[in-house]
C-alpha cells in the first residue's frame, strides 16, 4: 500500500477491548481513518475490570490506560461509544455500514469530568459494570477511571425518559452545562474498505449451571466478581468480603464451571485460578483457599513458574465431578476426586471460573457480515489463517475468534491488521 | 535572550478553585525569577481557555509556559498544542498537577494551598531551565529480512512483499517449509500440513519481490529500524549484503533432548520421539525398527517438563495427532496415551480429544513413567497420581519432548545485543502488550523463537509481525524521531561503556575510534537509565537534565 491511498482507507473495527484497541492504534499508525465502534458507555472490554493479570502480577488498568489514553488522542481514531452496527452491504474495499449511535446526553467537549452530577439523581440501581456487586445513579460512570471520563444517562433508567419528569437535578449540578437533554439517537453511515471484528467474548451465564448453586445471591460468586471485589476502583475499594460483610475465613475456586455444557476448554481460567489464589492470600492471608481443577492447563513459557509459586499456597484437589448446594451461611462442596472417591467440604466462598463464550449478539452480527460462524459460535474460517473470518476485506481478531489471553488477542489483532493492509494493497484481489 | 514565563492556574470548576485558594498560589509565583505574568482562569481545557492561553503568549510576549491544573495525563498534549499555535517551542511547557495530586486529596484548604504552591513554584524553577526540543526525520528501507522458511517467515513475507517493498527469506536448509512441512497432519482439524505450507510457499514463489534464499544462514545485523545493514553467507562461503528496514526471526522450534536419556531413547530399540514418528508417518513406515507393525504404542507426555519447567502447550494434541495416524494407518494397534494434565484449551482442541478417544486411542492419567526393556518386549512403569504403580507392555514407545527454540536463536540473540529468556526463548518487548515485538525497533518475533505453540498461534504472530511492519514502516515514509531523548556529551564520555549495559533498547553505540559511547535517537525511548548510571555526567536527558531535576525537587522541599 502506499502511503498517499492508505490515508484515504477508513477502516471498521467493532468492539474496543485490548484487541480492538491494539488494530486500531496499528490501522492509525499506517495511515488509516478509523471508526471504533464500542456498545458500551466505556472501552476498554474486560481487560479493565481486573486489578492485575497474569502471570506477572501487572496492574491491569495501569497496562490498558496509556493505550487508551493514545486512542483518544489520535486524530485518527474516531471512537463511537454507545454504537452498534445496524447495517453491513458491500464488499472487500467498499463497505457501507450502517451505525446507531445512542445519545449520552452529556457533551463530551463541555464536561470535564468532575462526577458532581451523580449525587443529586435520585435513581440508583445495580451497577452491571460492578457485576451488580455496587450501585450507580441513571448519569453515571461505570467505574472510576472509565474512560472516555464523560458519564451517560441511562435512558431505561432515568425518571425523564421512563416516567416523562422533568428532573434537572444532574443538570443543575454540573457547572459546565456539559448536560444536554436534547442530543438525540443517530444513525451515522460510514464507508470502509475493510473491517476487523474484535467484539471479545462473555462468560457462560452461570445461573444456568443448576449443580453449581450460583444465583447472584449467597456466596457463590463468577470470577468476574471476585475481579471487582479485588479491584481497587471496584464496589468494595478492594476489600473482599462476602454479600452480608463478612470476611469469608475458607474460600474454593471451581475451574471448569460449564465445560460440559460447551464442550471446550476455556484456555484461560487455570491461569486466572491461580491468580485468584495470589488475589484471596494477598488480601486475607488467613483464608483457606482450595481449588478444584480438572485438568490443570497452564500452556507456554510462562506460565508453569506462576502456577508452581501459587501452589504451595492453596490446596489443590482434581475433581471429576462436582456439585455446589447452600448450607446454612456456608456453601456445601460435593465432589468425586481425581482419585475416584467422593467427598465433601463446606467453605465461607466460592469462585465459579465460568466457560468463555461467544459475545451477546454474536449470531447475529455474523449474519450481518456474511462471515462464518464454527460450531462453538466464534467468528472465523476454519480453513485460513485464524484472522480470516471467511469473508474479503473482514478480519477477526481476540477472543471473537475463540478463548485466549491478552497476548494472544493482541497478536491476533496484528494479524488481523497485517491481512487488511496486505490485501488493500493487492486491491483486496484473490480475497 | 530574555526569559518571559506565564503561569496559568485553572479554575477547573469548582474542583480547584474551591478546593484551595487560588490567588494565593498565584500572588506566590508572582515574584519568581522570570515570571512576568500569572494569573486564575475559569477552564483551562476548553476552547476559550485555550485561546486566552496563546492569546496571553502573544500578548506578553511568553518564551516559557506554566499551567497549573489537572494530571499531565490529561492535558498536557493539549497545552503543548497551544504553545505550537502560539509560536513558542512546546517543550517550553511544564504542567503543575494540582487537581488530582493535591485538590482531590487535600481536605484541608489551608493545608491544599501549602502544597499547590510548592507544586507551581517548582514547575516555574523548572521550566526556566527547559530548553527547546526538536525532532528529527530520517530516511528509512522499507524492505525486510524474514529469518526461517517455515510456515512462520512464508506467511510474514507473503503478507510484506510488494511492488514497493521487497522481503528477502534466508532459509538455512535446503528447502523451505520448516517442521509443518513434516507433518501429514495438522490438529486439531487434521488438515494437511505440507498443504498449508503449500499455500504459502506458492505466494511466496509466485512474488517477484521475495528473494528466497535457502541454504544460507544470517552472519550480521546491524543498525536501527529502517536502517538495518544484513550480511548473509550460503553453504559455499558466498556472502551476501543488503539494507533492511526491519527483521522477523522466525527460526522456528526443536525437540529438547536433555531428559529423552531417562526414557530409554537411543538405548532400547523402538523408543521414538514425536518429530521421528512424524517422518517415519510421511515414509509411510509406522513400523519397528523390524519391519513389523506395532500391536501396542505408548505414547509419553511430558517427557523432559521436570527439566524445561514449562508446558510445551502443543504435545498433548500432537500426542492425540500420533493416535490418529496409528489407528488410522495400522487398525489393530493398542495406543495409550499417558498424561499428566490433559492441555486442549481453546475451542476445537476438546473435540479433536473426544474424536480420538472415540477412534479407539486410550488415555491414563499417570505421574512418572519409566521406561524398562524388558527382554521381551517394552515395559513402562507408571506411578499413578495415587501412588500405586502399574506396569503395561507395549511394543513402541512415543516420546512427547518439550519444544524448544531452534538451535541458532541464541547466535541471533547475541548479533542483535538482544537477552534470551530464562528458557532460551527470545524476549517479548510486553507478553500481552507487544507480544510480537522485541525491545529493539524494528526486530520482530514469530513461532517458535518466542515460545511453543499451535501452527494456529505461530500464524497470528507472523501475520502480526507483517501488520506490525506495514503499519510502521511504508514506503517512501520518514520516521520521526522522539525529541525527549538521552544525549552523550563526547567531552565529558570517558568511554567506560556503562551505559552500554543499562540501556534497554540497544540505542547506545560505542564509537572505538573516538573512544566514546553516542545516543541513537531513533532507538533511545528517553528512560534515562544512561543517565542515571553514568559516572562522569557525560550522558544526560534532554528534558530531565540533573539541573531541572534538582531544581524542581528544591521548590517542592524548600
Amino acid at each position: 500500500m502506499t502511503a498517499a491511498s492508505s490515508a484515504e482507507d477508513n477502516v471498521l473495527v467493532i468492539g474496543a477491548g485490548m484487541a480492538g484497541i491494539e488494530a486500531s492504534l496499528t490501522l492509525a499508525e499506517a495511515g488509516a481513518k478509523v471508526y471504533l465502534v464500542e456498545r458500551e458507555p466505556l472501552f476498554g472490554g474486560k481487560t479493565i475490570k481486573y486489578e492485575e493479570v497474569f502471570a506477572n502480577m501487572e496492574c491491569s488498568t495501569c497496562m490498558a490506560a496509556p493505550k487508551q489514553q493514545e486512542v483518544l488522542q489520535n486524530d485518527r481514531i474516531e471512537l463511537m461509544t454507545l454504537s452498534e452496527v445496524r447495517e453491513v452491504k458491500g464488499e472487500a474495499g467498499d463497505f457501507t455500514v450502517g451505525v446507531h449511535r445512542k445519545a449520552r446526553y452529556v457533551d463530551a467537549e463541555a464536561c470535564i469530568g468532575c462526577n458532581a452530577c451523580f449525587d443529586p439523581c435520585p435513581v440508583s440501581l445495580p451497577n452491571e459494570f460492578e457485576e451488580n456487586l455496587g450501585e450507580r445513579k441513571a448519569i453515571y460512570l461505570p467505574c472510576p477511571g472509565a474512560l472516555p471520563n464523560v458519564p451517560s444517562i441511562d435512558t431505561e433508567r432515568c425518571v425523564r425518559f421512563t416516567e416523562n419528569k422533568e428532573c434537572t437535578l444532574c443538570q443543575e449540578a454540573c457547572m459546565f452545562e456539559a448536560i444536554d437533554f436534547n442530543q438525540k439517537d443517530e444513525d451515522v453511515e460510514l464507508k470502509v474498505s475493510g473491517i476487523i471484528v474484535a467484539t471479545g467474548s462473555d462468560l457462560i451465564d452461570s445461573s444456568q449451571l443448576k449443580e453449581l448453586g450460583y444465583s447472584g445471591e449467597g456466596n457463590v460468586y463468577t470470577a468476574l466478581e471476585l475481579e471487582r471485589l479485588y479491584a481497587s476502583n471496584g464496589p468494595t475499594e478492594g476489600t473482599i468480603q462476602l454479600r452480608d460483610g463478612r470476611t469469608p475465613s475458607s474460600a474454593a475456586i471451581v475451574h471448569c464451571a460449564g465445560r460440559k455444557d460447551t464442550g471446550y476448554c476455556s484456555a484461560v481460567c487455570c491461569m486466572y485460578s491461580l491468580k485468584f489464589v495470589h488475589y484471596l492470600k494477598d488480601k486475607l492471608p488467613d483464608t483457606t483457599v482450595h481449588e478444584f481443577y480438572t485438568d490443570m492447563c497452564i500452556p507456554g513459557k510462562k506460565y508453569q513458574e506462576f502456577h508452581d509459586r501459587m501452589k504451595d499456597k492453596v490446596n489443590l484437589v482434581r475433581y471429576d465431578e462436582l456439585s455446589v448446594s447452600p448450607n446454612g451461611g456456608s456453601v456445601g462442596i460435593s465432589y468425586k476426586s481425581g482419585a475416584g472417591t467422593n467427598e465433601k467440604l463446606d467453605v465461607d466462598m466460592l469462585i465459579l471460573a465460568p466457560a468463555m463464550v461467544p459475545s451477546r449478539g454474536a449470531e447475529e452480527l455474523a449474519g450481518m457480515l456474511g462471515i462464518e460462524q464454527g460450531g462453538r459460535g466464534f467468528f472465523g474460517s476454519s480453513t485460513g489463517s485464524p484472522a480470516e473470518s471467511g469473508k474479503g476485506g473482514i478480519y477477526v481478531a481476540g477472543c471473537a475468534q475463540g478463548p485466549k489471553d491478552i497476548g494472544q488477542s493482541v497478536a491476533q489483532a496484528g494479524a488481523a491488521v497485517g491481512r487488511f493492509l496486505s490485501a488493500a494493497s493487492r486491491g483486496f484481489s484473490g480475497e | 535572550m530574555e526569559k518571559r514565563i506565564g503561569v496559568y492556574v485553572c479554575e477547573c470548576g469548582p474542583n480547584i478553585s474551591e478546593a484551595l485558594d487560588i490567588d494565593r498560589v498565584v500572588e506566590a509565583v508572582s515574584g519568581m525569577d522570570g515570571v512576568v505574568v500569572a494569573d486564575r482562569y475559569k477552564l483551562l481545557c476548553a476552547g476559550a481557555g485555550q485561546q486566552h492561553l496563546v492569546d496571553q503568549i502573544k500578548e506578553h510576549d511568553l518564551t516559557h509556559l506554566v499551567v497549573a491544573a489537572c494530571s499531565p495525563k490529561e492535558h498536557e498534549s493539549t497545552f503543548m498544542s497551544v504553545c505550537e499555535k502560539a509560536g513558542i517551542n512546546p517543550y517550553m511547557f511544564q504542567m503543575a498537577n494540582i487537581r488530582e495530586q493535591v485538590a482531590w486529596v487535600t481536605p484541608d484548604k489551608e493545608q491544599a494551598t501549602e502544597r499547590a504552591i510548592r507544586h507551581v513554584r517548582a514547575a516555574v524553577g523548572r521550566v526556566i531551565r527547559h530548553t527547546p526540543l526538536a525532532t528529527r526525520e530520517i530516511e528509512c528501507n522499507p524492505d525486510v529480512l524474514v529469518i526461517g522458511g517455515g510456515i512462520a517467515g512464508l506467511s510474514s513475507a507473503a503478507l510484506l512483499a510488494g511492488p514497493e517493498r521487497k522481503v528477502y527469506l534466508v532459509e538455512k536448509e535446503p528447502a523451505l517449509g520448516g517442521a509443518v512441512k513434516g507433518y501429514e497432519k495438522l490438529f486439531p482439524g487434521m488438515r494437511s500440513g505440507s498443504e498449508l505450507v503449500q499455500r504459502y510457499q506458492a505466494q511466496v514463489e509466485a512474488n517477484d519481490n521475495i528473494t528466497v534464499l535457502t541454504g544460507t544462514t544470517v552472519k550480521s545485523i546491524l543498525g536501527f529500524l529502517g536502517n538495518f545493514e544484513i550480511a548473509v553467507e550460503n553453504g559455499q562461503g558466498e556472502g551476501q549484503e543488503f539494507m533492511v528496514g526491519a527483521v522477523v526471526a522466525a527460526l522456528g522450534m526443536k525437540e529438547d533432548t536433555e531428559s529423552l536419556g531417562e526414557y530409554g531413547y537411543g538405548e532400547i530399540d523402538d523408543v521414538y520421539t514425536a518429530l521421528e514418528v512424524e517422518a517415519m508417518n510421511l515414509e509411510g513406515r509406522l513400523a519397528l525398527k523390524n519391519g513389523d507393525a506395532p500391536k501396542s504404542v505408548g505414547i509419553i507426555h511430558c517427557v523432559g517438563r521436570e527439566h524445561s519447567e514449562y508446558c510445551s502447550s502443543v504435545c498433548c494434541m500432537a500426542g492425540m495427532k500420533i493416535g490418529r495416524y496409528l489407528k488410522d494407518k495400522l487398525g489393530d494397534v493398542k495406543v495409550t496415551g499417558f498424561y499428566r494434565d490433559l492441555c486442549v484449551p481453546g475451542c476445537d482442541a476438546e473435540q479433536f480429544y473426544r474424536e480420538t478417544r472415540d477412534a479407539g486411542m486410550e488415555f491414563v492419567r499417570v505421574g512418572r513413567v519409566e521406561v524398562h526393556d524388558s527382554g521381551n518386549g517394552i515395559v513402562l512403569k507408571c506411578g499413578t497420581a495415587e501412588g500405586a504403580v502399574k506396569e503395561e507392555k507395549v511394543d513402541m514407545v512415543v516420546l512427547l519432548p518439550s519444544v524448544q527454540a531452534a538451535e541458532d536463536v541464541g547466535a541471533l540473540a547475541e548479533m542483535l545485543s538482544l537477552p534470551l529468556g530464562p528458557h532460551g526463548f527470545m524476549i517479548e518487548e510486553h507478553e500481552k502488550l507487544a507480544p510480537v515485538n522485541t525491545s529493539m525497533e524494528g526486530v520482530y518475533l514469530a513461532g517458535g523463537v518466542t515460545g511453543p505453540g499451535t501452527a494456529e498461534q505461530t500464524l497470528s504472530q507472523s501475520e502480526a509481525a507483517a501488520g506490525r511492519i506495514l503499519a510502521g514502516l511504508v514506503p517512501g515514509r520518514k520516521l520521526e524521531t522522539e525529541a525527549r531523548v538521552s544525549e552523550i556529551r563526547a567531552d565529558l564520555c570517558a568511554g567506560c561503556r556503562t551505559c552500554l549495559t543499562v540501556c534497554c533498547y540497544g540505542a547506545i553505540d560505542y564509537d572505538p575510534m573516538k573512544g566514546i559511547c553516542v545516543v541513537n535517537e531513533v532507538l533511545c525511548r528517553g528512560c534515562g537509565n544512561c543517565a542515571s548510571a553514568c559516572p562522569s555526567g557525560a550522558a544526560s536527558h534532554r528534558h530531565f537534565t540533573s539541573n531541572q531535576i534538582y531544581r524542581e525537587m528544591a521548590e517542592i522541599l524548600k
